[in-house]
């Protein structure tokens, strides 16, 4: 069955942050420089022809995007400057978009106005939960702070109340996660009539591990030698993320204590750990995307911003919180703690299921989803697998 | 015939550097050479194409009294003529000269020093033999009239007479239809810089009609042009009235005709009212207005390139200017219907010449679809497109990048049709003495050094007629072959071979073989003396009929039997010592 090409396709990318790939012409030397290239997955020139054609369907069902590394070697190839490499980042965000079968990530890529309302709408939401569910430290201010100076933060703010809060939002994004990777599984694997992937394939897919966590590899034919230390820093800010995240949604009640702890107790320790993770990787991200001096970093969305401001102002607040908390100032730890969830839960609502913080899952699912397809073209013969 | 004189031959064997002494003993040639009958001087030299080395045949003639000179050296395609010069300045006649190639036969080719030597000695022994029969041969040369006959009035037609007649000479300009200009006049724009093509050839036609040099002659035809270079005549019959037309050169300038798409079935032209070609969107652009057959503004438009070209089945050459032409088309539509989407079906994308690439570079940004197809073995199939699908027409083919099966919407097709002689290519070849290649196009006498003369003195072939071209390509050519007849005019007088055929009427037995193997048609019958006569100004000495003749009545002058048959025995003569 033939596919319409659709010239306006691409004209609903630039929304995604494209550029003008129009002055691509074909010549390959973008798959010949790409190291992710391989029998079978054509980087990144197949992806910039159905760009180009408009082929809708065959854009929605390619996962390439979601393997390329972004080391930019393309991009410097590139004789007609029509950053292939950007466009690989692009076409992320489309696919993003068309996993979320709400249809909201659409929305909140392709208007900087909505993305912005919807944050603040949801900060106010929290702001009226806070407020109806918590308790603001009036009167005399010794009897909010504990014998050991530290402010009594679960008189004001139960841990219990936010506890509820916290796992009702992450039951919510588990939720759209889910359907969602179910969806682009449905796309990339289901809709792909010519695939026959069997039951026990799907069981197979430990030896991705390695390629995931194995930067020397993954990086070793590209020639910018600055992604070492870029790939460091977003695997030392992800995992700082994710040890934060599991911490005030699963664990608050051991981590939310009205007790000053010892400096050296785990709960401070891998409080202050994951911070300085998540400063200096916002320091770095931020830094490299204002000065422009990697491929990776030459071209940002006002997404990419957005969630580098989020992250930010949650950190900066919940350093603030931390502080207002131990030396015992309990109207400004209220007030902190308020700021800090109107900012972290618009973030997580908005960045995790649609918008870019979904890449921490997309990326390995599709790394999942490429090792499933070229087992089954391997199968089916219709790629010789290389022995080296 | 001067057989009897005593024969003295000057022997010069040329080192070329190291070219020919690294692999070919000269010095010991050259002595044992000294030793052949009739030798009488022997000498081996650096360079002998130098002017020490000329100037060293020059003073052997004069001081040794020599009458044949032979020179062992490279091809005589590179040093024959500078040879031949020397012996003039020596006071001989240039043709008893004879050239030994021992570089490109001998030292070029081979690896072993003994065998090379051997072999360049052979050589030298054959030229040495040959030499001795070769008789003095004079230059000849015929008077040109300065009037031009032109055939085609386009733009190359057009720019060839106002050339010649504006240097003060006659043009009689011949056009088969009824109007100058030609195809130019029917095109809207012209690429790269979209200007337009009336305001220009409008321009050149007044010029020429007004001119007082060159008298035209609308719908009529060439049927057979009489003579040789200088002193051509033929007969035209504009509007019945009978004219008698003498001129010394003539420039075929007779066009093009554009494909006839109906012959692409695929396509189908001819059936499907919205599929037109680039011939017909040209009258489109004209009218000022792009609408569909029914009356409806486009809101697809597809172009598919390469129609009737670089195909098999059809013409397997490029037509070189239908690109442009469509890039052209974008831009055009562009500027009409901002709203429409255009699509360009391409095979590849041949943007050479001043400006066109550019043009390609602009255009590629004008948020325009390129699409590539297989010219060869997948050409599109255009069908209707039904009720639901939105647009008129369906084109569906196989996309050559990403080898993907797709389907184009279009209101409107346009195929660019390729360009094809003329269907009367071969009656002009015939009438005029040039001969056409495969594709009915006009041979030029060498592709890349004489690209505008024929080997007919005389005819010069310009624009389309000798092979697809653009309008600069072809005014170029005009001009360049009006400069070329300019200068003889002026020189008044032009020289013709010399190495001709000549018929021996005694022996010849009138059989006429040797006139249907002339390509020249430069041998007649004398039906009073019932024998065959050679026009020496047509003849390029070929040598076709003199090896055809069953009789030996038809000798080459310079390439005569015993020549030929004493080089032979020549090159065997030392076999034997």
């Amino acid at each position: 069955m033939s596919q319409r090409v659709n010239l306006n396709l691409k004209n609903e990318l630039f929304l995604y942050g494209a550029k003008d790939w129009n002055q691509c012409f074909q010549c390959g030397n973008c798959t010949a420089t790409c190291h992710t290239t391989e029998n079978g997955f054509f980087f990144p020139r197949k992806t910039v022809r159905q760009v180009l054609m408009g082929l809708t369907k065959s854009l929605q069902t390619n996962i390439d995007p979601w393997l390329c590394t972004y080391c930019g070697d393309c991009s410097k190839t590139c004789p007609r400057d029509a950053n292939p490499a950007e466009l690989m980042m692009s076409i992320r965000r489309y696919l993003i978009s068309v996993y979320d079968w709400t249809g909201i990530s659409k929305l909140l890529y392709k208007s900087k106005a909505l993305e912005i309302a919807a944050i603040l709408v949801l900060a106010v939401i929290v702001m009226i939960l806070y407020l109806l569910y918590t308790t603001f430290p009036s009167g005399d201010t010794a009897q909010w702070v504990g014998p050991d100076g530290g402010v009594l933060i679960n008189k004001m703010a139960p841990w219990k109340t936010i506890h509820l809060g916290d796992l009702l939002m992450a039951g919510g994004l588990v939720f759209l996660i889910v359907t969602n990777v179910f969806y682009m599984w449905y796309k990339i694997i289901y809709e792909d009539k010519t695939l026959k992937v069997g039951f026990a394939d799907y069981l197979r897919p430990f030896s991705l591990l390695s390629k995931i966590f194995h930067p020397e590899k993954k990086y070793a034919k590209c020639d910018e030698k600055k992604l070492f230390t870029y790939w460091a820093l977003h695997l030392f800010l992800a995992l700082s993320y994710a040890l934060m995240f599991v911490i005030i949604v699963f664990f608050l009640e051991w981590f939310q204590t009205d007790k000053v702890l010892p400096i050296y107790h785990p709960q401070r320790l891998l409080g202050y750990i994951s911070t300085i993770g998540l400063l200096v990787g916002i320091i770095y991200f931020y830094t490299n995307r204002t000065i422009k001096n990697m491929e990776n970093s030459k071209y940002s969305h006002f997404t990419d911003w957005t969630f580098l401001i989020l992250l930010f102002l949650t950190t900066l607040t919940g350093i603030l919180l931390h502080f207002f908390r131990i030396y015992g100032m309990p109207q400004l730890t209220y007030i902190t703690y308020l700021i800090h969830l109107m900012v972290l839960v618009p973030m997580l609502m908005v960045e995790v299921p649609f918008s870019k913080w979904s890449h921490m899952i997309y990326r390995p699912f599709s790394l999942y989803f490429a090792h499933l397809k070229k087992m089954a073209l391997v199968k089916q013969k219709l790629i010789l697998e290389h022995s080296t | 015939m001067n057989n009897m004189e005593e024969k003295r031959i000057g022997v010069y064997v040329c080192w070329c550097g190291t070219n020919i002494a690294n692999m070919v003993d000269v010095e010991n040639v050259s002595k044992e050479i000294q030793n052949l009958p009739n030798v009488v001087i022997s000498k081996d030299y650096k360079y002998m194409c130098s002017d020490p080395g000329q100037d060293l045949i020059v003073q052997d003639i004069k001081e040794h009294n020599l009458n044949r000179v032979v020179v062992a050296a490279c091809s005589p395609r590179m040093h024959e003529i500078t040879f031949r010069k020397a012996l003039e300045n020596a006071g001989l006649n240039p043709y008893m000269f004879e050239m030994a190639n021992i570089r490109e036969h001998a030292s070029w080719v081979h690896t072993d020093r003994k065998e090379a030597t051997k072999k360049a000695k052979d050589l030298i022994a054959a030229a040495i033999a040959r030499v001795q029969w070769h008789e003095s041969l004079e230059k000849r040369s015929v008077s040109v009239n300065p009037a031009t006959l032109i055939i085609g009035g386009g733009i190359s037609g057009i720019s060839a007479a106002l050339e010649i007649a504006n240097a003060d000479k006659q043009v009689y300009l011949v056009e088969k239809s009824e109007t100058l200009g030609g195809l130019v006049s029917s095109i809207d724009l012209t690429y790269p810089y979209l200007n337009s093509a009336k305001q220009m050839i409008d321009h050149k036609i007044s010029s020429v009609l007004n001119h007082p040099n060159i008298s035209v002659y609308l719908n009529t035809e060439i049927e057979q042009v009489f003579g040789y270079v200088g002193n051509f005549e033929t007969e035209i019959k504009p509007n019945g009235k009978e004219i008698k037309l003498n001129f010394g050169n003539v420039i075929v300038a007779t066009g093009l005709k554009p494909f006839d798409a109906k012959k692409v079935l695929n396509y189908g032209y001819g059936k499907l009212p919205n599929v037109i070609t680039s011939v017909d969107f040209e009258q489109v652009l004209k009218s000022g207005i792009i609408i569909t057959r029914d009356g409806r503004v486009p809101k697809d438009i597809a172009i598919i390139h390469c129609v009737g070209s670089r195909n098999e089945d059809y013409n397997s050459y490029c037509s070189r200017t239908c690109c442009m032409t469509a890039l052209k088309f974008i831009n055009q539509i562009k500027s009409a219907l901002p709203e429409t989407n255009i699509y360009d079906i391409y095979s590849d994308m041949r943007a050479f010449g001043k400006g066109c690439e550019e043009l390609y570079s602009i255009t590629s940004k004008r948020n325009v679809m390129f699409l590539t197809f297989d010219h060869k073995n997948n050409l599109p199939q255009i069908r209707q497109a039904s009720y639901k699908d939105s647009c008129n027409l369906l084109i569906e083919f196989k996309e050559k990048f990403s080898e993907e099966s797709i389907e184009v919407p279009a209101d409107i097709v346009i195929l660019m049709v390729g360009m094809e002689a003329h269907d009367d290519a071969k009656e002009i070849s015939h009438a005029v003495g040039v001969s056409m290649d495969g594709n009915r196009f006009f041979i030029e006498r060498h592709p890349k050094l004489d690209p505008v003369a024929t080997t007919t003195d005389g005819v010069y072939v310009v624009g389309t007629c000798q092979s697809p071209k653009d309008i600069p390509d072809s005014v170029s050519q005009a001009r360049a072959a009006a400069a070329r007849i300019l200068a003889t005019i002026q020189s008044g007088s032009v020289n013709v071979e010399v190495t001709t055929a000549v018929v021996n009427e005694e022996i010849c037995c009138g059989c006429q073989t040797c006139i249907k193997v002339c390509p020249y048609t430069a041998i007649s019958f004398k039906e009073e003396d019932g024998v065959s006569f050679v026009n020496e100004i047509l003849c390029k000495g070929c040598g076709t009929c003199g090896s055809t003749c069953p009789t030996g009545a038809i000798k080459s002058k310079h390439f005569t039997d015993v020549q030929i048959l004493s080089q032979i025995e020549g090159l065997m003569s030392l076999q034997e010592v």
